[in-house]
């Protein structure tokens, strides 16, 4: 083995002790957590603590399941999270396209505010919502919540989509009004599909502020439209602590995400790179 | 062109695509304006349906009220239940924002100043009859600026727990009367307390004699009304008291329990003191009454627990009443349903002890099972709660401000080795007094 070769193959071997180190840095949080959730309710609060279980039990599954609220919270999280995505893709996607197509001065200060928004913190606006919600008659409602998460995710959608549309030759949708498309017919027909990995980045950024949401689904939900978040917080009282139904339900909470991000994987990827090679 | 390359069927694929999206958004939309969990509307007569914000976890307390509630009139009773932080956030953004989705609040005691102008008054409830049988603390607690805003709806304060088995260990007994002199029994005094936190506080062994709880500011509190305070924190001028010599002593002895202690005080809060007893590693633990049901069925310690009264000062024993009370939401349309729902709460008020906190706020209540030993820690709660010594903490707007920002920080700033008590005092006397000013 060569010089060169040698050099190579230390720092592949370097990068993988990076890779493995930053894998278990972040992976190990939620490892524990899942050990965690397969330990009795003695050993949940065991002083010193132990990572692996003596005794693997799937009690505090059972608990988590059992305990009311949980399923509808479950129901209310995915219609609010998958909701918020519609609204923050639907307003998004236009507005950044229009951005970056007609490339007017209003367009950059528009998008530019559009960031300032995410500089606000959430309670300032959540509060006044409150009053708003009350006043439509959707209180304690999904839609309400979904649209409050989508002041979160729209306006990193809006950014998120206009590097994406930026990464589309002109020539692509000229091509197409040259066939007889108009330009909403070469975005429908042309734009999208291209970008079709863009939208799907945005959307599952879209989703997962939705998803995680605390904030906004504890000022403005109560029974009707709970989310789990806030079904996983009630089980820290002030007089107590739950961890073994805490961490099973946050395992379960955390699944559909998970599964979200390998089957969108690919797209995730490619829409990544997409924004990344833009010149 | 591009319409001929796509070709008809493909459009024809996307159409329905899109018709699916449509159809699939529209049942979303429908399914969103509702939630999954079931109807919450309010009758605007106020008669079938009532709201009632509570902390996660004390929604078990007023459950069989409820259920006895909705049996005699008629009228369920739903509860809202949100973590306890959040729970002060809802509330500030509701009553702030003028519209509330609660006909009925259950609030911790320290935050009824801070809301008083949200609440209804509740002068009427509070009978010679009705302030006989609660605690004087609770009826102290319940009335800012001369009006009731609420009603307790239970109580709670620390107790003394202590490990049996080690207490009534022949050997443990000789062993301590041979250093101390005197017999090895649950402490009553600072003293004693000191002497039986060192005796037993073995690191090798894995045993400590308590834990300091250094994440929490409660204990110290009642600290400082065993060294004699008069007023807790602040006079009745809203000047900060801290610095003086009850507060100094009461810090002292605060600290000088972290040698009998496991490390990492500072950190320590209600739930780690908690596990570290239930776990066998500390001898004794200075607690929340409930917390004697709750000791898991298969815990070390389980069957080898007694309680007593909080132990003493130079002004006796003393605890900090933990009361929480039911209040009516002044904006609330169901505003006289809400009322009569807190009057069936009172009169019924002994059907919380058999809920999962176990406890409840009238005496009566409390004196109808403390002769059950499933309910060992009433005697001492109310030992501890009747002692002339405790006093509620000071009816102050800015009293959550002045224990997360200034008390709690000072406390963790304390129990660190080497920390000067008395310049920690003064350095947060200064930051209440601007807090307060």
């Amino acid at each position: 083995m060569n010089g060169l070769e040698t050099r190579r193959v230390s720092t592949r071997i370097l990068l993988w002790i990076v890779l493995i180190a930053i894998v278990v840095l972040y992976g190990f949080p939620f490892i524990y957590m899942l050990l965690t959730s397969l330990k009795t309710p003695v050993e949940t609060i065991a002083v010193p603590a132990q990572v692996f279980p003596s005794l693997w039990t799937l009690e505090n599954y059972v608990s988590a399941l059992t305990r009311d609220g949980v399923l509808s919270s479950f129901i209310n999280s995915v219609v609010t999270a998958v909701l918020s995505t519609l609204i923050s893709l639907v307003l998004a996607v236009p507005a950044a396209y229009a951005i970056t197509r007609y490339r007017t001065r209003l367009g950059r200060v528009f998008i530019l505010v559009a960031l300032v928004t995410r500089m606000v913190p959430a309670i300032v606006v959540g509060a006044p919502m409150i009053g708003i919600f009350h006043s439509l008659g959707i209180s304690d409602t999904s839609l309400a919540l979904a649209i409050a998460d989508t002041t979160i995710s729209l306006p990193l959608s809006i950014w998120l989509m206009a590097s994406f549309f930026e990464a589309v030759p002109d020539e692509l949708e000229e091509a197409a009004k040259i066939d007889g498309a108009s330009r909403l017919g070469a975005l429908w027909r042309v734009v999208i599909p291209v970008t079709s990995g863009g939208i799907a980045v945005t959307a599952i950024f879209a989703f997962l502020a939705s998803w995680n949401d605390f904030l906004f689904a504890l000022l403005l939900t109560a029974v009707r439209a709970q989310t789990t978040p806030i079904v996983i917080a009630n089980l820290q009282t002030q007089f107590g602590l739950d961890w073994g139904t805490m961490t099973a339900l946050a395992v379960l909470y955390s699944i559909p995400v998970i599964l979200l991000t390998f089957v969108l994987q690919r797209h995730i990827v490619a829409g990544l790179t997409l924004g990344a090679v833009k010149g | 062109m591009l319409r001929n390359t796509t070709g008809l069927g493909r459009f024809s694929r996307r159409a329905r695509v899109t018709s699916a999206v449509a159809v699939g958004a529209a049942a979303l939309l429908a399914l969103s304006a509702c939630g999954a969990g079931g109807s919450t509307a309010s009758s605007s007569s106020g008669a079938k349906n009532l709201t009632v914000l509570v902390e996660a976890g004390g929604h078990g307390e007023l459950q069989p009220i409820a259920d006895a509630y909705e049996k005699q009139t008629g009228t369920k009773v739903t509860f809202v239940e949100l973590p306890y932080d959040g729970l002060y956030n809802r509330l500030n953004s509701e009553f702030s924002s003028g519209s509330v989705s609660f006909d009925v609040a259950a609030l911790d005691a320290i935050w009824l100043p801070a809301f008083k102008d949200a609440l209804t008054p509740l002068n009427d409830m509070f009978t010679d009859d009705v302030k006989a049988d609660l605690f004087p603390s609770l009826v102290d607690g319940a009335q800012i600026d001369g009006t009731y805003v609420g009603m307790p709806a239970w109580a709670n304060s620390e107790i003394l727990y202590y490990r049996t088995d080690l207490f009534s260990d022949p050997t443990q007994q000789a062993n301590f009367k041979a250093k101390y002199g005197y017999d090895l029994v649950p402490p009553t005094t600072w003293q004693q307390y000191s002497d039986v936190a060192a005796f037993f506080t073995q690191p090798d062994a894995g045993l400590y004699g308590t834990s300091v709880k250094g994440a929490v500011e409660t204990e110290w509190l009642a600290n400082l009304s065993q060294a004699g305070e008069k007023n807790m924190v602040i006079d009745s001028s809203g000047k900060s008291t801290l610095g003086d010599q009850a507060s100094l002593d009461a810090l002292n002895f605060y600290t000088s329990q972290v040698p009998n202690a496991p490390a990492g005080a500072a950190q320590v809060d209600w739930a780690a003191a908690q596990n570290l007893f239930n776990q066998g590693k500390t001898a004794m633990m200075l607690f929340w009454a409930h917390a004697y049901a709750q000791i898991p069925a298969d815990a070390p310690v389980t069957g080898k627990v007694g309680v007593a009264p909080m132990i003493g000062g130079s002004a006796g024993i003393a605890g900090v009443p933990g009361p929480w009370y039911l209040s009516v939401a002044k904006a609330s349309p169901n505003q006289q349903a809400g009322l009569d729902f807190l009057k069936f709460a009172y009169d019924n008020n002994a059907l919380s002890v058999t809920s999962s906190l176990g406890l409840a706020a009238r005496i009566s209540a409390f004196e109808k099972y403390q002769d059950d030993p499933k309910y060992a820690a009433f005697k001492p709660l109310i030992a501890t709660l009747n002692a002339p010594a405790t006093i509620s903490r000071p009816a102050n707007a800015k009293w959550q401000q002045i224990v997360d920002s200034v008390l709690i920080p000072m406390i963790q700033k304390a129990v660190v080795p080497g920390a000067d008590n008395q310049q920690l005092l003064n350095d947060a006397k200064a930051q209440v007094d601007a807090i307060t000013k």
